[in-house]
């Protein structure tokens, strides 16, 4: 007589077991679809995110900022991501990350596309293309759900190079009560940018392009630090420039006139930069914070020494997460006129130069009021308001919505 | 006749009282291993530890494998906020941080309270939590939640 209710107290577990076996086949089906080298993998993990935002400008006269130049509404801040990743064979495990984004008519990238070797229980070497861990965020930077803003604060989180190709190696240990990790990585890449936002992209490249970054942390607090420095190309001899006409044709003038230094100063050819990080995050449940600080010093290049930074602080009430970020920054300029003998005649090149320079510098303060929420679990809705006071360009507004999830 | 009544209201008294348990929050819960593990409690921070992604093994070295209970169960919030310190959201949040990284895994979704322990209860490398209520001679309890 007690079986009826033990029957009903087992049945829906087995129903329950056998629906997570369904949703399992069918993520295996899906990824042995899109990936068939992995056909002999018995356990494929599949997971994803999206991200649909849109945003407008205060003032389409003044400065675009985060990518929005109008003063419509415009529902095209959009990105799905899906993660595919199986054991390959004993500790080997191949990982790829698929993105499309709006911003580039969503062409299917693989950001992410390594084989990771399980050296020992607490550390991996990875091979392949990964992410390039110059920022706190890095690792989740198009994975909103993962922190509290829409994106990042942009001063900081500008480095247009966000993968690498590569090796990494990566451990994790605890020291006494700390929990710290440690990565290395060393590779290259090849990449297309927009040095100075005139919708003409520069080839670019790193070479010997190395990193080291830790963390050290406990319950509710982590800080982190990382050092950079990669042999850097970026071709800037198209750039247009008063009376020389292109940077290049400028830079072949001072050969000309025998100033090959400071000629080699204009470009970046194959220059030896560096990046510097320092953060700090704090994550109580009721209160977050996070403050990042950045370096990077282009040595002979013409590019500015960048020194920017954030200090963010928030505050939770249930589902809600309410925000504010000051971001700031302060780059200084190159020096390509240095070594040129100051004379009548030279004025006016030393002046061409330094304004060169200076257009490479931004200056600029941002305030950040944002909301987070939560709506269920794997889904936030985030607004964001930017105040931008720009040295050089003009204050802009800008206003952002985006629903992110991870599934 | 009479027993059959008897027996048949007491089960349903029963399961009155697990499903009442089970939405409440005062709920206790037991995290659990199999009997056969060679040590006898953990601290809070080895569970949470373990759950988080930051440590992969039990006292002595053994490997642990953390298990959950399936997204919403009570039981899962109230150890998710007492033992992990996030609620639902954040605990996703935190994991999508190591997922998408290749830098962890969340434990996997394993059921509810007979589930988990009949997992548990077979795998000596596991571990799991579970309502009080529902614990027996099968698994071993090595911290409870009050």
């Amino acid at each position: 007589m007690h079986r009826p209710c033990v029957t009903l107290g087992v049945t829906p577990q087995m129903k329950k077991i056998s629906s997570i076996r369904n949703t399992h086949n069918l993520a295996l089906a899906i990824a042995l679809g899109m990936a068939t080298p992995l056909v002999h993998a018995d356990d494929i993990d599949f997971s994803g995110f999206l991200s649909v935002g849109g945003g407008m400008v205060d003032d389409e006269n003044s400065l675009p900022y985060g990518g929005y130049d109008e003063e419509d509404f415009t529902l095209d801040d959009n990105l799905l991501g899906i993660q595919l990743s199986g054991n390959v064979a004993e500790k080997l495990t191949a990982t790829v990350q698929l993105t499309a984004r709006s911003e580039n008519d969503y062409e299917v990238d693989a950001e992410w596309a390594y084989l990771s070797w399980q050296a020992t229980e607490s550390s991996k070497v990875r091979a392949g293309r990964l992410r390039t861990p110059f920022y706190m965020y890095s690792d989740f930077l198009d994975v909103g759900y993962a922190y509290a803003w829409i994106t990042p604060p942009r001063e900081v989180y500008y480095l247009p190079f966000n993968n690498v190709n590569g090796v990494d190696f990566y451990t994790t240990a605890t020291l006494g009560i700390f929990d710290t990790s440690f990565q290395a990585y060393f590779g290259g890449f090849d990449d297309e940018l927009d040095l100075n936002g005139d919708d003409i992209m520069e080839s670019a490249s790193t070479r010997n392009q190395m990193g080291i970054a830790g963390t050290i942390g406990k319950d509710w607090w982590t800080l982190r630090a990382a050092y950079h420095q990669a042999d850097l190309s970026v071709d800037v001899t198209g750039i247009a420039v008063p009376v020389f006409g292109t940077l290049g044709g400028f830079a072949d003038a001072l050969t000309n006139l025998g100033f090959a230094d400071n000629a080699n100063k204009l470009l970046v050819d194959d220059d030896s930069v560096t990046f510097a990080e320092v953060g700090l995050n704090i994550d109580t449940g009721r209160f977050v914070a996070a403050a990042e600080y950045v370096e990077f010093d282009p040595e002979d290049a013409l590019l500015s020494k960048n020194k920017r930074g954030y200090v963010m602080g928030g505050v939770r009430f249930g589902d809600w997460l309410i925000h504010l970020t000051g971001s700031q920054s302060r780059d200084e300029a190159s020096h390509p006129e240095a070594g040129i003998p100051v004379s009548p005649q030279t004025a006016p090149l030393i002046g061409a130069l330094q304004a060169v320079a200076a257009s490479q510098v931004v200056e600029r303060d941002v305030v950040t009021l944002g909301t987070r929420w939560d709506v269920t679990t794997g889904t936030a809705i985030k607004f964001q308001i930017d105040d931008v006071d720009d040295e050089n360009q003009g204050d802009q507004q800008v206003y952002s919505v985006a629903l992110q999830t991870v599934f | 006749m009479k027993t059959f009544i008897m027996k048949r209201y007491i089960c349903a008294l029963a399961a009155t009282l697990t499903l009442g348990m089970a939405s409440a929050t005062w709920a206790e819960v037991a995290v659990i291993v199999h009997p056969s593990t060679g040590f006898d409690s953990l601290s809070e921070d080895d569970v949470s530890r373990l759950f988080l992604g930051k440590s992969k093994s039990f006292p002595g070295g053994a490997q642990a494998v953390p298990v959950n209970q399936n997204e919403g169960s009570a039981t899962r919030e109230k150890f998710n906020e007492a033992v992990c310190k996030k609620n639902a959201s954040q605990y996703k949040a935190y994991w999508s941080q190591l997922v998408f990284t290749g830098k962890g895994t969340p434990p996997k979704d394993a059921g509810d309270d007979a589930a988990v322990k009949a997992l548990i209860a077979a795998n000596p490398t596991m571990i799991g939590y579970v309502d009080s209520s529902a614990v027996d001679a099968t698994v071993k309890v090595v911290y409870k939640i009050p």
